[in-house]
């Protein structure tokens, strides 16, 4: 009995610092947020005016709003499914313990260790009308990119931000598909290469399955990072042209930054807390029960 | 910093009477330290919450070393601007460039000087008091027209459009394109990466030929200085503040930073060469205009840019960019909750 609660004193002395700070710079914040989203407030004062479901019922009707959660579902699924069977394939291609191999992995890493700034400004730069790289491959291959430049026009400017966003988070997929491969018991590979297995039949019915926890992750990881993209947004396009790439963090940040209505804002945030909260766990409902349990090393 | 909404939430002092005490040097009053007119932007319903510290001219700017080289002289009026265009063009150089991925800078560049060519500057601040009709004016449509008559012509950059004003004017300052709008502040912001060879003179934007307004007016900003109610030392930060207003440090510090400042006679002397023309500009002006509800309506302003975007682009005409931005300053007119504010 004393060890049991000498025990748990131990426990909550690790533990507590850790949720201390959780609490205070997480959970604290996430209780204001819902609680601003029932006010209309400015952001420069004290006063503020309780206004109930007002914020709500305004975003509802907002045609930005529902176009903004449109773009961030496209970006979903575009880049989510780009980013994963890129990663999948990079992964296989660079499996193994060569030394090419594991050079190879480190220069995928290369975009995810440098901030999303970063890496939309080098993009930007990239895609510069007059002297941009990409722009001028693109304009010799026959596309006409130079007016009004990629990032301005309707036709690409949401392709660049997805292209980007891949080429940032790419590295990462890389890491987990490779290190998900590994996992895969050499018995296996053994029994199906017997069995006549092979390639891509190999690939579908034997490697695609037992990656089952590593897809879990993956598309986790995926949501949360994508219904949250804002920087890239923000320096790139400006959620521009016309809206065209606006996101639903980026209209966030316009709510806040350019028209001062926190309490709008927060309701927006109340909505991607949601979005967020409900496919994490439609996917971890789906991934819930593994079929492939013990089938890995 | 969003200013008015501070000041519509009494969390700015009133500097009204502060401004009718002594100034830190002469005899006057600090209040006769300032030009009235410029003054009179930091006032909300008669109340001087903010002050006027450096004050920015909006135009357009070109090389008088390219010009006087191919012979061109500065467009006065838009018809001049058209021929002048074609000729630069046919030199294999764009003739204009511009910020696109901030269209503010063609708002207040083009279409709002051209806004005040054709209806006068009552056409601008009607716009801006959101009267009925004001967005989508016969002189905001033939304003807007003017941008997609250049546009058509081929007279803008290509790729302008993507541009950042950085980009844009580093375009202008290597001489791939002929003019740039932009206010006074681009000497300063270029000077680091402005071939040394390259030039820059400001004039006002080409006034639209047979406008009812006036050809001398020019559209102006500042930079508000504000004091905080809550702020521990009110009284020092206004001791302060007057001490940079005062003449001679006011003169110093436009010689200095080559920024013109809202202190009478601050402008007096020798000038930095790429302020002499905005100063001659600004005093032989005979009215002065400053868009003002950028601040007041954000979502207006924001609807208008995006609404450039895709005039720019083709997507919408002239008519439909005016008839996008009188909605939006119809759905500003109609919320209750959104403080209205008159020029």
């Amino acid at each position: 009995m004393r060890n049991t609660k000498g025990r748990n004193a131990f426990i909550f002395a690790f533990l507590s610092p850790a949720v201390l700070i959780y609490a205070v710079f997480l959970v604290w914040p996430l209780l204001q947020s819902f609680q601003m989203s029932m006010y209309r407030w400015r952001g420069v004062s004290r006063n503020r005016k309780f206004i109930g479901a007002e914020n709500f019922n305004n975003l509802f009707q907002d045609p930005v709003f529902w176009k903004s959660l449109q773009n961030t579902g496209t970006l979903l699924v575009v880049a989510g499914i780009a980013t994963i069977a890129l990663g999948v394939l990079l992964a296989h291609l660079t499996d193994g313990d060569g030394a090419v191999r594991k050079f190879a992995r480190a220069i995928y890493l290369f975009p995810q260790v440098i901030s999303l700034v970063a890496v939309a400004l080098i993009w930007q730069f990239q895609l510069n009308p007059k002297y941009g790289l990409v722009t001028d491959m693109l304009f010799r291959i026959g596309l006409p990119v130079r007016d009004p430049g990629i990032v301005r026009d309707p036709r690409y400017a949401f392709s660049a931000i997805a292209v980007a966003f891949v080429w940032h988070a790419l590295g990462f997929f890389v890491l987990l598909f490779s290190a998900g491969l590994k996992q895969i018991s050499g018995e296996i590979k053994e029994a199906s290469a017997l069995d006549g297995s092979e390639g891509w039949h190999r690939f579908r019915h034997v490697t695609w399955p037992l990656l089952w926890s590593v897809k879990r992750t993956a598309i986790t990881y995926l949501l949360i990072h994508i219904l949250t993209v804002f920087a890239l947004v923000f320096v790139m396009t400006e959620g521009g042209p016309d809206r065209g790439t606006e996101t639903i963090v980026s209209y966030l940040y316009e709510q806040i930054a350019k028209n001062g209505q926190y309490g709008y804002a927060s309701a927006l945030a109340v909505v991607v807390f949601g979005v967020s909260m409900v496919a994490s766990l439609a996917v971890l409902a789906y991934f819930r029960k593994d079929p492939t349990a013990g089938a890995r090393a | 910093m969003k200013h008015w909404d501070l000041a519509e939430e009494d969390q700015l002092v009133d500097l009204g009477p502060a401004l009718d005490g002594k100034a830190a040097e002469g005899d006057g009053t600090w209040r006769e330290s300032f030009d009235p007119q410029i003054l009179a932007l930091g006032q909300l319903k008669g109340v001087q919450y903010t002050l006027p510290y450096y004050v920015m001219i909006y135009g357009w700017w070109y090389d008088p070393e390219v010009f006087k080289k191919n012979g061109w002289t500065v467009p006065k009026t838009y018809s001049e601007l058209l021929t002048l265009s074609d000729k630069i063009k046919k030199k294999g150089m764009a003739p204009i460039t511009f910020q696109g991925k901030y269209p503010y800078y063609m708002i207040d560049g083009m279409l709002l000087p051209w806004v005040q060519s054709i209806g006068g500057i009552d056409a601008v601040n009607a716009a801006q008091n959101l009267e009925e009709g004001a967005w989508n004016s016969p002189a905001m449509l033939q304003a807007t027209e003017r941008i997609v008559e250049l546009k058509q012509k081929g007279f803008f950059q290509e790729g302008a459009t993507s541009m950042s004003h950085t980009e844009a004017q580093q375009e202008f300052v290597q001489g791939k394109a002929a003019m740039v709008p932009c206010g006074s502040w681009l000497f300063s912001e270029m000077k680091k990466t402005m071939p040394a060879t390259a030039k820059m003179e400001y004039f006002l934007p080409p006034f639209i030929d047979g406008g009812k307004g006036d050809p001398t007016a020019v559209l102006i900003g500042i930079e508000p200085w504000m004091v905080p109610t809550e702020a521990k030392n009110k009284e020092a930060a206004i001791e302060l503040f007057k001490y940079m207003t005062s003449l001679s440090v006011a003169k110093k510090f436009v010689q200095e930073k080559g920024t013109l400042m809202a202190i009478k006679g601050s402008d007096d002397g020798e000038l930095p060469d790429v302020l002499k023309v905005p100063s001659k500009t600004l005093r032989e002006s005979k009215a002065v205009y400053s868009v003002q509800f950028r601040h007041w309506y954000p979502t207006l302003s924001t609807e208008l840019e995006n609404g450039l975007t895709s005039l720019l682009n083709g997507q919408i005409s002239a008519k439909e960019f005016c008839d996008r931005a009188e909605a939006a300053a119809d759905k500003v007119r109609k919320d209750p909750n959104i403080t209205k504010h008159k020029v």
